[in-house]
């Protein structure tokens, strides 16, 4: 929970995917406290119902749960469900952009695929290029 | 108390009117920004409704509760049955009394508006010491901390002993801060309470002010001019322009509803017709303008998303001191 916030997405928005990714990485384990909207307007100077706003929502999607008087926990099975809501987002978030951009720029599907399977390998084929060209 | 609520307030000096028929209600438990230009009326505003200044039309009025007690002691008693769910027992409405707060000590003892200090007092100097300028905000204000004053000028390494006339712009509204915050009013107003305070000490503020929020629910509305850092700990947000409010609404849902939108003039336009085109900037061949939705139950809000998203423009957030910009910085 140490990450910066930024001005390109609602606080709440941030709020909420800051605590998913500390599941992710096991910052935060299932069944584990998490920070309380007053702790968590603090550290990051916000107001306290906006922290509540991204807590709910992780509420909602039962990523957290309550324990009255005790304060919010990681759910069992949290960290699972995080991954297939990112995995179904994956598509919209990621691929259709890099597809729209690849277009925008004439870049083929078939390019496209063998950046894809070069990576790490082949690298980024149009720095190759001029690579060689300068050399 | 629970509410303030002002209504139809008209404040005049001589000829010149700088409110011109304010409605406006304070609820318990928020934080509120109040922004606006310079001469806006902020500062006015904050003492017609904390009746260091008389309105010359309309009302102040609080919601009371007759036995004084705080709402804690009568909400959310959830009579054992411990299933978990939210229940709020709400006072019977007759309960609540509404009270003018012109010359009404109970309701003023809720109410703190921590002024910014003078350094001259008519022709000379302001010799009080700091020391004694607290003690007689003290005298003043029935719910006073002393030991939360006490704490509030040791962090901010207040030289208590030091003349009001002798302090800096910065050690000024340290002072305002202290009585704001150890005040204990229910309702406390700050005005430009961060004005010449460093980077470091503006965020102490926010700190403290925080801190005192989450423990005790007081409510604040502050105005300030450094928008940008202060967005965030504001809950809703009340925008002043030329002595009217042009809005008043939770600061998140605000700004849910405004985008810059910039591309080429023509697709511009074409993908924003029919809104109101705020801070209209050109540059060569590309356009910026600045809009705002309405508000998500007036309907017609998908109709504006898929008219954004199938033109060629590109569609970015505001942030409050834009959207502020484009909405009072034009020229009348």
């Amino acid at each position: 929970m140490n990450e910066i916030l930024s001005q390109e997405k609602s606080i709440y928005i941030q709020i909420k995917e800051m605590i998913e990714n500390d599941i992710l990485r096991d910052i935060l384990l299932e069944e584990e406290r998490v920070p309380s909207t007053n702790e968590l307007a603090k550290a990051y100077s916000i107001n306290p119902a906006t922290a509540a706003k991204g807590v709910n929502l992780l509420v909602d999607e039962g990523i957290l749960y309550k324990k009255r008087g005790i304060g919010m926990f990681v759910q069992l099975g949290a960290k699972k469900k995080i991954v297939e809501k990112r995995k179904k987002n994956f598509y919209d978030d990621y691929v259709k952009r890099l597809m729209a951009e690849a277009a925008s720029l004439g870049i083929t599907r078939e390019e496209l695929i063998m950046m894809i399977q070069e990576d790490g390998a082949g690298g980024n084929p149009y720095t190759k290029e001029n690579n060689k060209a300068a050399g | 108390m629970s509410k303030i609520v002002a209504s139809g307030i008209v404040k005049r000096y001589g000829e010149k009117e700088v409110l011109h028929g304010i409605d406006l209600e304070l609820e318990q438990g928020k934080i509120y920004g109040l922004i606006g230009r310079n001469g806006a009326g902020k500062t006015t505003l904050l003492s017609i409704l904390s009746s260091q200044n008389p309105a010359t039309e309309g009302t102040v009025t609080v919601e009371i509760f007759p036995d004084d007690t705080k709402p804690d002691d009568w909400q959310g008693k959830s009579s054992g049955a411990g299933n978990g769910s939210n229940i709020v027992k709400m006072r019977p409405h007759s309960a609540v009394v509404r009270e003018s707060v012109w010359e009404n000590p109970k309701a003023l003892s809720h109410l703190c508006f921590s002024r910014e200090l003078n350094q001259m007092v008519g022709n000379s100097a302001n010799t009080m010491k700091v020391k004694e300028y607290l003690k007689i905000a003290s005298l003043f204000l029935p719910h006073w901390d002393q030991k939360m004053a006490d704490r509030l000028v040791a962090e901010f390494g207040l030289d208590t002993k030091r003349k009001i006339s002798k302090l800096s712009k910065g050690m000024l509204s340290m002072v305002t801060i202290v009585v704001a915050l150890a005040s204990g009013a229910e309702f406390t107003f700050l005005d430009e309470p961060v004005a010449g305070l460093d980077v470091v000490a503006r965020e102490k503020f926010y700190q403290l002010l925080l801190e005192e929020f989450t423990e005790t629910g007081r409510t604040f509305v502050i105005s300030t001019h450094i928008i940008e850092e202060a967005a965030d700990i504001f809950e809703e947000v009340i925008l002043l322009d030329e002595g009217k409010i042009l809005l008043k609404e939770n600061l998140e849902e605000l700004l849910e509803r405004a985008w810059c939108v910039s591309g080429r003039e023509d697709e511009v336009d074409r993908a924003t017709a029919g809104y109101t085109q705020h801070h209209a900037e050109r540059l060569g061949r590309s356009k910026s303008v600045t809009i705002l939705e309405p508000k998500p139950n007036d309907a017609g809000k998908n109709e504006r998303t898929d008219r954004l998203g199938n033109a060629d423009v590109t569609v970015q957030k505001v942030s409050l001191q834009k959207l502020f910009v484009a909405l009072c910085g034009e020229e009348h």
